[in-house]
């Protein structure tokens, strides 16, 4: 941890750089896309199954979190269900309303390791390790078993199915056959080859399999090649060799004439069905683009329609427009990386000096160190006491953390999984912490989908089922239930951010509606519900002298809203009419935190994960002449000119991949950052490539 | 040449050698006694190997039964309650050890009065040991197939350090490998390379006192 001094024409801030929280994001394991509603679902290896708002610029809209022991292998949507199938041999369907599962049901064939409905969205195909293909009827409530395909020797790794529902292709071990699916028997059975040298020892995995209408079927297997297939002959057509390890993934575009196979090296190639002579009909599979923007495997690929998302081992998920899809460049177009999660992993109790952490199977409790002495800005201070781990509190079960949260005072800890809700009260000496668990909470608190404490301590917000928020008192004889507070009308979505005034009246909750509702705490009724914005809220806070709902969206917009007048503020009036700065909508991480400065009423801090920015609500707006990141700049003039130059948005850069910052009331900033870098050597080992020159 | 013929046809053209009727008479009997010692020893051999085994089953028959407290608490149990049935189980010699519990068992459930049952602690349960073991081996064979295909012998993997170094390497602004810049890589592998450093040192007396 270091202390900085940083002092510009945004104030002088004494800066704790906190680099001990170790958050290890977990690889990606599948892709599914839904075409109809533009959501991409991305499963990782802990279980947890995220989707993501293709055209809200990639916002994480709902994240269900994973368990131990889960190995999900596979994610398939039927029209707006969400399934996924995993090595422990069960088949989950997941409940998006409320972010969590809605059942497992074993498919009794061992571990699956592929599942995908057809088009027709009435049947679902399990590929198990037993070498079965069981199908699945998909009902209105549940999905019920049918019957097997023809059981095989070997284990069914991959499946595709024909558009028309007829046939359905299976990848296995050293082969691919195809099925009839109305009789259950093979058809085909087409032997991949084991390639020459050190691979011939091994048995050939073919690791995906896609079956096009036209009855060509597109492979990739662990030998580093995309082969065709005719299912008419049964026959090899082509086959091209894409890389000297595995293809690990194959995805086909929607018309079909555009193919994605991501490698093991973290290359992602892409073929094209087109003619090789211009204005002839004879079409054919050729490889166009390379994308190299991996690091370690890529065990997933999606093409949607405008551009390529891949993900794997590296834990990064990857939008690679295509920028012949696209006709207007903006920023949508750009080549977006998504690393951290779009939630806060962070919490602060501001009056005690602690942060908490949450990482999936327990949390950490740490306390802040002090520095002493004043140094130049941008200087180290030294650090007269270390910060120090106080508590690891380690969650009982399996299933991993979904929110959490530290009162501001220091005096209370809360976390929710999908299935409990734990609350701790916590005595802290200068030398001695202690912890007790509240073993008698009110029935209703069973599981929050995010938690809140109130700005004195004394209630705590739990957000659960059908979007409403559930209040307790804390005391020291422990916690009570006070009431629900239920939104008036409109969705049941689950409720993602919590905002608590600091005067103890008002309270702010978003959902992934787009709804935000304020509830008047102490009439406990809805007091009004803010105009639907078509982004996603991603951080919101209320001021604490003026009473103001200050939202940031997912677009990079922002909104303030006055909740006593129930109107927006002329502040926010004035800033959507002039527009927001270029270089502010071009930024492509959302902002995670609004925080107010007590001393400076008209200062508004925001960050996001590569800048720390304060909006001065007394300057002038920048125009899109004016230069955005002027603080450099500003530095050099006197004073007179800076006054004159000066916009509101000033922001930092000094700061990278930052997870969290909070400002403290001795106004001090903690910046939580966790270098990528750091991330980078923890991830599982990479394949040796050799490159030129070294 | 009637020399040669001698030497060589000296064998055919001898009058035969004159034996001892007794002699050749010992010599039979020999090689009968000697017969018959050989089966002997072959079936001696084969006794005491079938004896060994037999030992051999016995210690491990006795190893397999419980301990003599445990047996011993079993037989004056039932001996306190009836006289009648426990008199049957008890003086049966102790030959394997679940059929004696279950009769044990048996009796001790039929004829005993009723104790009030002893409960688990909470945060026990009780499952079936072949359910739960024979479903996570088959999960953790599929995921043990995957690591070795991917990670396995026969994969061309590095380590994240080299791939990190190697983008240094040819990156714009050039810097050390990161093992080198990066301190918190690594760390307890250089403390303990320097310890034994040290050690080296110490023993080899490298560096007088």
């Amino acid at each position: 941890m270091m202390s900085t001094d940083l002092r510009s024409a945004m104030g002088e801030f004494k800066v704790h750089r906190v680099r001990f929280f170790d958050y290890m994001p977990s690889g990606i394991r599948a892709l599914a896309f839904n075409q109809d509603t533009e959501r991409m679902a991305v499963a990782r290896m802990d279980g947890s199954v995220e989707v993501f708002h293709c055209s809200d610029r990639f916002f994480q809209e709902k994240i269900i979190p994973g368990r131990e022991q889960c190995g999900i292998e596979g994610l398939s949507w039927v029209g707006e269900r969400l399934f996924s199938a995993g090595l422990n041999g069960g088949i989950t369907e997941y409940d998006l309303t409320n972010q969590k599962v809605k059942y497992t049901i074993d498919a009794y064939g061992g571990p699956i390791w592929t599942i995908t409905g057809n088009q027709q969205g009435t049947h679902l195909a399990v590929g198990c390790e037993d070498g079965t293909v069981k199908l699945f009827e998909v009902n209105e409530d549940q999905i019920q078993f049918e019957r097997n395909l023809d059981r095989q020797k070997s284990r069914i790794i991959s499946l595709s199915w024909h558009p028309s529902g007829s046939k359905i292709a299976a990848g296995m071990m050293d082969m691919i056959q195809v099925f009839n699916v109305e009789t259950g028997h093979s058809i085909h059975r087409m032997l991949a080859d084991r390639g020459a040298g050190t691979s011939r020892s091994k048995e050939c995995v073919v690791w995906s399999v896609v079956y096009l209408s036209d009855g060509t079927i597109i492979t990739g297997d662990s030998v580093g090649m995309v082969k065709l297939w005719d299912d008419q002959t049964g026959t090899l057509i082509k086959s091209h060799n894409v890389t000297k390890c595995d293809v690990l993934a194959l995805s086909v575009s929607q018309n079909e004439d555009s193919l994605v196979a991501g490698t093991s090296e973290g290359i992602v190639v892409q073929f094209q069905f087109v003619s090789m002579v211009l204005e002839k009909d004879d079409k054919e599979w050729v490889r166009t683009r390379t994308f190299r923007n991996h690091t370690h495997d890529i065990r997933a690929v999606a093409e949607i329609t405008t551009a390529v998302v891949s993900g794997g081992m590296d834990a990064q998920l990857v939008v690679r427009p295509l920028l012949d899809k696209i006709e207007v460049r903006s920023a949508a177009s750009a080549l977006r990386k998504i690393h951290f999660p779009h939630r806060r992993l962070v919490s602060c109790a501001r009056k005690s000096g602690l942060m908490l952490f949450q990482y999936p199977g327990h949390l950490e409790l740490w306390r802040l160190g002090e520095s002493e002495g004043k140094g130049t800005p941008g200087s180290s201070l030294f650090v007269k006491r270390n910060p120090e781990k106080l508590l690891q509190l380690k969650v009982k079960g399996e299933d991993h953390i979904r929110c959490s949260a530290v009162s501001p005072c220091g005096g209370w800890i809360v976390y929710s999984t999908a299935s409990t809700l734990r609350l701790y009260r916590l005595h802290c000496d200068n030398n001695n912490i202690s912890i007790t668990k509240i073993s008698k909470l009110p029935k209703v608190l069973s599981s929050a989908n995010q938690l809140c404490f109130s700005s004195d301590s004394s209630h705590l917000f739990s957000a659960s089922a059908q979007s409403s928020v559930h209040i307790a008192s804390l005391s020291q004889s422990g916690c009570k239930f006070v009431g629900t507070l239920k939104p008036k009308s409109g969705s049941h979505q689950a409720i993602h951010l919590l905002a608590a005034s600091e005067d103890g009246k008002w309270l702010a909750s978003a959902n992934s509606d787009h709804e935000v509702h304020i509830y008047n705490l102490q009439t406990q009724k809805a007091h009004c519900t803010v105009p639907v914005y078509s982004s996603a809220v991603t951080a919101m806070g209320i001021h604490p002298a003026t009473n103001c709902l200050f939202m940031m969206h997912a677009d990079q917009q922002m909104f303030e809203y006055s909740i006593e007048q129930k109107q927006y503020t002329d502040w926010s009036r004035t800033v959507q009419r002039k527009g927001l700065h270029r270089f502010w909508v071009e930024r492509d991480t959302p902002c995670l935190n609004v925080m107010f400065n007590p001393q400076n009423p008209s200062h508004v801090i925001l960050h996001d994960m590569y800048m720390l920015c304060i909006i001065d609500q007394s300057l002038p707006l920048p125009d899109d002449k004016t230069q955005f990141y002027n603080q450099l700049t500003l530095k050099s003039l006197t004073e007179e000119q800076r006054k004159s130059q000066s916009h509101a948005f000033k922001v930092c850069k000094t700061f990278k991949d930052i997870l969290c910052v909070e400002l403290m009331p001795d106004q001090s900033l903690v910046v939580v950052e966790r270098p990528l870098e750091d991330i980078a050597t923890q991830l599982p080992a990479p394949i040796k490539q050799k490159k030129f020159a070294t | 040449m009637s020399e040669l013929t001698l030497q060589f046809e000296s064998s055919d053209d001898e009058l035969p050698e004159e034996v001892a009727f007794d002699a050749s008479k010992s010599v039979a009997l020999k090689s009968v006694k000697d017969a018959l010692d050989a089966a002997k020893r072959e079936k001696n051999l084969l006794k005491e190997k079938r004896r060994k085994k037999q030992q051999l089953f016995q210690e491990q028959k006795k190893r397999k039964l419980l301990p003599q407290e445990l047996l011993e608490e079993f037989d004056t149990k039932p001996q306190k309650q009836t006289d009648l049935s426990a008199n049957k189980g008890i003086y049966k010699k102790v030959s394997t050890k679940p059929s004696h519990n279950n009769k044990v068992k048996e009796q001790e459930t039929g004829t005993m009065p009723k104790k009030t049952p002893k409960s688990l602690p909470v945060s026990y349960r009780v499952m079936r040991i072949k359910d739960e073991s024979a479903a996570k081996t088959l999960q953790q064979r599929a995921t043990d197939f995957v690591q070795s295909r991917l990670y396995g012998p026969g994969t061309k993997r590095t380590t994240n350090a080299e791939l990190l170094s190697l983008k240094k390497k040819r990156g714009a602004s050039q810097g050390a490998a990161v093992e080198f810049a990066n301190k918190k890589l690594g760390a307890c592998k250089k403390a303990r390379i320097k310890r034994s450093n040290k050690r080296f040192i110490r023993q080899q007396k490298l560096i007088p006192f």
